[in-house]
């Protein structure tokens, strides 16, 4: 599912002219990026050493993302523990995907993608868990909390973005929403893309 | 078909329950569909007799299964009334109930037109149709004709009159005029079902049908109600598989909506499912009102993914109470509709059905997967137990789990895997929805009732179980947010009565438990408050308090109690309206006390209140008694050292807290008082150091409030009386004292004892006795078993001084002996021993119990210390053992001390070793006195040879010619034997030299030597060597050697060997004489000893052969034959010779 951040009204001609102003490799190819002049205003300033934080954060995700993993397989029960490669496998469509040896700018856009990607997955995990689980108190916590780091990353990726390269909108897709599905599912799915979560974000915390 | 006539519709619009209403306002309110399904049966408590009938058209919901059909007449058959009589009938009715209605013609249009089920049906119902027709056609104008049945006698006997069972009381009836019996008996009625809608619930797995019948085609007919047969087949995979066949019995009624709910048939979630389309059936039945919307469910172990289900319906009319037999025939089936559950699995190659489940414990529930690669290999698992299920298609295969368990409440997987995937479902297995538990409501105020009930324990969050309180009179219904209680808001009209029902569901049971009350029965007011304690004296308090008033003219009963040390004293009820008081008196003086207050409703009891409570202390007052005074005294030259004891007031005398106590002493023997003494409530003695004894003293217990009556007791020097102590047995309940009355005055008696006598310092304990007493029991729990105890029996004097009357001793419980005496033995004789333990302390006071008499011996008498044992047997071992013994028992047993008796004749045995010893000393003594003389007769140096036990012994055989040799004869220097004592002759002729030229010379006995050795050298000789007489000759070489062994004649040696003893005797001594000489070597080693020479011996020489003497201190010589070689052993065979060692 797509979801467009922001509507881009310009006239014509101008995102020509914005291409050719910022012609550089790769100009030509479809950037998911707004203009210079587009609304781009953060409300506070982004903190001095915010690559720093963003990656601070990134390790912190890495450190705790193979604790989550097993607290969340272990707390769904058999068969989930001992068929993590039938159950848990990072076979996640629509993942957003990220380039390690993209420019910083490709970087922090991709990591956008994939950081509200999972996100968003997480919210549903743990919507799901508080009613499959409900006194799995301890993979509730850490679900929140991981959701809580993936917000502030969130926002310090879109400052980066903001203040360095003036990238104000990026399109995001989401994965697909759980609340239909049955419980069986539910769990293969959130073990699912906590598998590719751990896989994931370990490569991004290496590429920063 | 047109609708019902003005009338109807007027009560259709007017008469709406007021549940129904309801229930149409929540749905448009949103409210789930769940509750609105919440319905309740209509009342029938009005029957109806009037000959008309009756048609409503109320809307109430009804459980047709449940429902008794009331037919009120015998006679009465099923109407069918066609919709156009009902309707002229309601437009009569609509001007009066006495109006006389006009019969209208049947309309035959319907008749002319039958329906196809009818056609084709109609060749085996003609022949009954035509004549029923036609008496209907007759009787009907007669019937309307007349508009008041009593007037017509007898005949109402053929109308039926039909109360409609689900009429409530408040509706409006329209009546119209029942047909005659003969009308309605026409042809087979044949109703199909129509519109048959499935759904599907595959949470719950419940096939829900939906049909409706149509009677358009009834137009010749006019019935109230007819009850209906529904057949349902369902089949399985293919609709020749039939799986279930179900009647479902129905009683349809015309002209009247009616919406249709099965509560125990259909499922609960899926009456919810179906409110939706009930509801939409329900405005369709408002208009089309002969129609009606019949439903039925199904429930299926077997989810219907997992295989196609058919369904099919068919119906027939059943007729009740029927008197004229009509043939009743099913109608035509439906087709099947299919249920095709596998058009949804989507493009998955493995998929498990259900996909979640919800189940009951105990119940058994049915899985599938459905995989299209068949034929690999799948397994499949619960809670990691692998399962085995049962193939049904290429396709599926089903798994049933029995009698499942709970294990847990966030559900257990059950999952089949394939080589690279795994498919699952969560089941969730919950306890079993329990019915609500002490259900009740209360008031505390007549404006909230609190309901409580216990809701006992669930365990699965998935299965929620909703309460809803719902209150029948007042149809409030109240979903609870709270599982074991809420509070319902009393209404302010004055309702009194509440019809609470309390629903409990779940989704998959539901329970409900009902309560009626009145609400001025449910009172439980609230905890009286301001509640106040005032003293009014010492003995007397008064208690106030106030109530929550509860209504306007509300009393209560209010019960007070009171406490002290915990335990209710007092307990009084108080009837109270705004407040109450109540006074305790005969309370104790000084004392805590704690009251409390609660409160319930007077008129209907139901429940107390809470209690109030606050503690209180009575007003102290003087002590009310004399305390209790005894005294000690120890007489010192020229003092008296008096101690004074009490005891303190109980708290019942002492009404206050002692603070002091005063002593006030007076002398009796001098005119003057000594200051007093005021004591500190803390001590319990005084010890006073006095000139003189004879004191008066008078002690008082003091507190905040006055002082006490005074004790007083006298002391005197005088000394004790002696008297003789006495022993006293305890029992269980103490000590048993008893005394002699005492004549005279005697104000009382005190008993004095020590409960712990081996401490010096130790209070006395007393008790103060009546005039009239002379038996006492003392008892403490200071009394420990084993420990004497003294007591001493006092009179008091009428000047209150004490004197001893009695003492007495004895334990409060006796102990065996824990040590038994020290035991000596003494006098030990064989036939007695003495036993002794004089130091023993029998009669001690550190026993644990009178001792009394000893074991197997009694020794009554504890001073004897001795004991002997008699009559014993000598030389015998006995084992004694010496224990003193209480009233209790006897002390340790211990090991015996072992006693042997000495031997009867061990003293003469002793006598005589004493005298042996004696004689061989005397002997010894002797001997060594007369050592020259017992050396001399008995071993001399130099032996007698005419002494010698051999020679003696060979003499007394049987050779009397054997003589001995007298070395007096002998030339000193060589000795000749000669064997043959009559031819022997010796000759010593010089020396060595001197005898081997005397060779030739030898005499007889030469012949012995062996005839080839005679050349060789001289004649043998045997040489004596005698140092005593030539010590030359010993020395010769002649002396030392010997060639060859003697030879003896056998003629001589027959005499030397007579006595074979001793031919043995010589022939081992010269073999072992030969062992000694070296190779080589024949000679003979002759020993020899001259005897010195005597005179008598001369004459012996030749008539006593020489006799060899055994004595240690000869010396061997060699006796060397000169010349001769000893023969060869061959060659003496027959001449046998033997040596005699000398």
């Amino acid at each position: 599912m797509k979801v467009l951040a922001a509507e881009l009204c310009l006239p014509p001609g101008v995102v020509p002219l914005l291409l050719v102003l910022h012609w550089k490799h790769g100009a030509g190819s479809p950037l998911p990026i707004a203009p210079l002049n587009a609304t781009c205003a953060t409300r506070h300033p982004c903190h001095s050493n915010l690559m720093n934080q963003i990656r601070n954060q990134l390790a912190q995700l890495n450190g705790s993302a193979n604790a989550l993993y097993i607290l969340y397989y272990t707390a769904q029960g058999e068969p989930f523990p001992n068929n993590l490669d039938k159950l848990c496998g990072p076979n996640v469509t629509d993942f957003p995907p990220f380039h390690a040896n993209g420019t910083e700018k490709d970087r922090l856009v991709e990591l956008y993608r994939v950081i509200a990607y999972l996100g968003a997955s997480l919210g549903n995990i743990t919507r799901d868990q508080k009613v499959l689980n409900p006194n799995a108190l301890g993979l509730h916590s850490k679900l929140n909390a991981t959701a809580d780091v993936m917000r502030g990353l969130l926002s310090n990726v879109l400052c980066r973005l903001c203040s360095k390269y003036h990238v104000g909108h990026v399109d995001v897709a989401y994965g697909p929403d759980t609340s239909g599905k049955d419980v069986f599912q539910k769990k293969k799915l959130g073990c699912q893309l906590l598998g590719k979560y751990k896989q994931v974000i370990a490569v991004v915390a290496q590429a920063f | 078909m047109t609708p019902a006539g003005p009338r109807i519709a007027r009560c259709v619009a007017l008469r709406v329950p007021s549940s129904w209403s309801r229930q149409k306002q929540r749905r448009a309110r949103g409210a789930t569909p769940r509750a609105a399904s919440f319905r309740f049966p209509c009342s029938h408590s009005r029957p109806l007799s009037l000959p008309f009938l009756q048609v409503s058209a109320c809307r109430c919901v009804r459980r047709p299964h449940l429902q008794q059909n009331r037919i009120p007449s015998r006679n009465s058959r099923p109407w069918a009334l066609a919709p156009q009589l009902i309707h002229s009938l309601a437009r009569a009715t609509s001007a009066g109930p006495h109006r006389r209605l006009r019969p209208r013609p049947l309309p035959t249009k319907d008749s002319a037109q039958p329906s196809a089920t009818t056609q084709r049906e109609q060749p085996r119902r003609r022949a009954p149709r035509r004549p029923e027709r036609a008496a209907a056609s007759r009787l009907l104008p007669m019937l309307f004709g007349r508009a008041d049945p009593a007037r017509r006698g007898g005949e109402s006997d053929h109308f039926a009159t039909f109360p409609s069972p689900g009429v409530p009381e408040h509706c409006s009836p329209t009546w119209a005029r029942p047909l005659p019996l003969s009308l309605v008996l026409s042809e087979p009625l044949i109703l199909n079902p129509e519109s048959l809608n499935i759904c599907v619930d595959n949470i719950y797995q419940r096939l829900c049908l939906q049909w409706s019948v149509r009677v358009h085609n009834l137009t010749h007919y006019q019935l109230n109600q007819l009850k209906m047969v529904f057949q349902i087949q369902i089949s399985r995979i293919n609709t020749s598989n039939i799986i279930w066949v179900e009647n479902y019995t129905s009683a349809v009624k015309w002209n009247q909506v009616l919406h249709w709910s099965w509560a125990s048939v259909l499922p609960y979630k899926c009456a919810t499912q179906f409110a939706g389309i009930r509801s939409r059936a329900e405005e369709k039945d408002a208009t089309i009102k002969w129609n009606q919307v019949l439903q039925w469910s199904w429930a299926s172990e077997l989810p219907f993914q997992c295989a196609a289900h058919f369904v099919r319906i068919r119906s027939r009319v059943e007729e009740e109470d029927a008197t004229i037999p009509r043939q009743m025939s099913w109608s035509e089936w439906s087709s099947w509709e299919k249920v095709d559950g596998q058009n949804s699995l989507g493009n998955d190659s493995l998929v498990v059905f259900p996909k979640e489940r919800i189940v009951e414990e105990g119940s058994s529930v049915t899985f599938c997967y459905i995989s299209r690669h068949y034929r690999e290999n799948i397994s499949c698992y619960l809670e990691g137990t692998r399962v085995h299920g049962e193939q049904f298609d290429p396709d599926v295969t089903v798994f049933t789990l029995n009698n499942v368990s709970f294990i847990r409440n966030t559900g257990t997987n059950f999952y089949c895997e394939r080589d690279k995937k795994i498919a699952g479902s969560v089941l969730y297995v919950t306890e079993v929805l329990e019915e609500p538990k002490d259900f009740s409501c209360e008031t505390q105020d007549f404006k909230t009732l609190n309901c409580t009930w216990d809701s006992g324990i669930h365990t699965n969050f998935l299965n929620i179980t909703n309460y809803t309180l719902f209150e029948s009179i007042s149809r409030n219904k109240i979903l609870c947010e709270h599982k074991n209680w809420y509070n319902w808001q009393v209404t302010q009209d004055s309702q009194e009565m509440y019809n609470f029902t309390l629903l409990a569901d779940n989704f998959l049971r539901q329970r409900s438990v009902n309560i009626v009350f009145n609400l001025a029965h449910r009172v439980h007011p609230k905890s009286p408050f301001d509640l106040f304690v005032k003293n009014n004296s010492a003995t007397k308090t008064t208690v106030t308090w106030k109530v929550h008033p509860i209504g306007n003219y509300s009393t209560l009963l209010c019960e007070v109690e009171l406490y002290n040390k915990g335990e209710v004293i007092h307990r009084h009820n108080v009837s109270v309206t705004v407040s109450g008081n109540y006074l305790f008196h005969d309370l104790d003086t000084d004392t805590e006390y704690m009251v409390r207050v609660h409160c319930a409703d007077a008129n209907h009891f139901w429940k107390w209140s809470k209690w109030i409570s606050q503690n209180f202390t009575t007003l102290a007052a003087a002590p009310s008694e004399a305390p209790d005074v005894w005294r000690s005294v120890k007489s010192k030259p020229g003092q008296c050292e008096v101690t004074l004891f009490w005891k303190p007031l109980s708290k019942l005398h002492a009404n206050g807290k002692i603070l002091f106590y005063n002593i006030i002493i007076e002398t009796l023997d001098k005119a003057y008082d000594l200051p007093p003494l005021s004591i500190p409530a803390s001590a319990s003695n005084k010890t006073l150091t006095l000139d003189l004894c004879a004191y008066r003293f008078y002690i008082t217990a003091n507190n905040s409030v006055g002082r006490s009556p005074a004790a007083v007791i006298v002391t005197s020097g005088d000394p004790e009386n002696n008297v003789e102590e006495e022993r006293v047995n305890g029992t269980e309940n103490g000590i048993s004292l008893s005394w002699k009355p005492q004549p005279g005055d005697v104000l009382g008696y005190v008993v004095e004892w020590y409960e712990c006598p081996w401490h010096l310092d130790c209070d006395p304990q007393w008790k103060n006795l009546g005039p009239n007493t002379t038996h006492t029991v003392v008892s403490s729990d200071a009394f420990t078993p084993g420990v004497r105890y003294n007591f001493k029996i006092y009179g008091i004097a009428a000047n209150k001084s004490a004197y001893l009357l009695e003492k007495k001793t004895g334990y409060s419980q006796e102990l065996a002996p824990s040590n038994n005496p020290e035991v000596f033995v003494n006098d030990l004789t064989p036939y007695s021993f003495t036993l002794d333990w004089q130091n023993y302390p029998a009669n001690s006071s550190s026993q644990p119990g009178f001792i009394k008499v000893c074991c197997k011996y009694k020794i009554n008498n504890l001073e004897q210390k001795t004991f002997t044992v008699k009559y014993l047997q000598p030389e015998s071992s006995y084992q004694f053992l010496v224990t003193p013994y209480t009233s209790v028992g006897e002390g340790p047993d211990v090991l015996f001390t072992e006693v042997t008796t000495p031997d009867e004749y061990s003293h003469i045995l002793l006598i005589y070793i004493f005298l042996m010893i004696f004689g061989v000393v005397v002997i010894i003594i002797i001997c060594s006195l007369k050592i020259q003389w017992m050396k001399e007769k008995c071993y001399p140096d130099i032996p007698d040879p005419n002494k010698s036990s051999v020679l003696s012994l060979i003499k007394s055989k049987e050779n009397p010619h054997l003589t001995i040799m007298n070395v007096n004869d002998c030339i000193p220097d060589a000795i000749e034997v000669i064997n043959k004592p009559e031819e022997s002759k010796i000759q010593f002729l010089g020396m060595k030299k001197s005898l081997t030229e005397t060779g030739p010379s030898t005499p007889a006995y030469l012949y012995l030597l062996p005839a080839e050795n005679n050349s060789s050298g001289p004649g043998p000789c045997i040489c004596f060597e005698n140092f005593t007489y030539n010590q030359a000759a010993s020395n010769s070489s002649s002396c030392n050697h010997f060639s060859g062994s003697p030879r003896v004649p056998p003629n001589q040696l027959e005499l030397l060997t007579a006595p074979e003893h001793l031919l043995k005797a010589l022939e081992k001594n010269y073999m072992n004489s030969l062992g000694e000489i070296p190779a080589g070597e024949t000679n003979l080693n002759y020993v020899s000893q001259l005897a010195s020479l005597i005179s008598g011996d001369k004459d012996n020489l030749t008539t006593n052969p020489p006799v060899p003497a055994l004595c240690s201190e000869y010396k061997t010589q060699m006796a060397i034959p000169l010349g001769l070689v000893p023969p060869p052993q061959t060659e003496t065979n027959n001449t046998p010779s033997i040596s005699l060692p000398y």
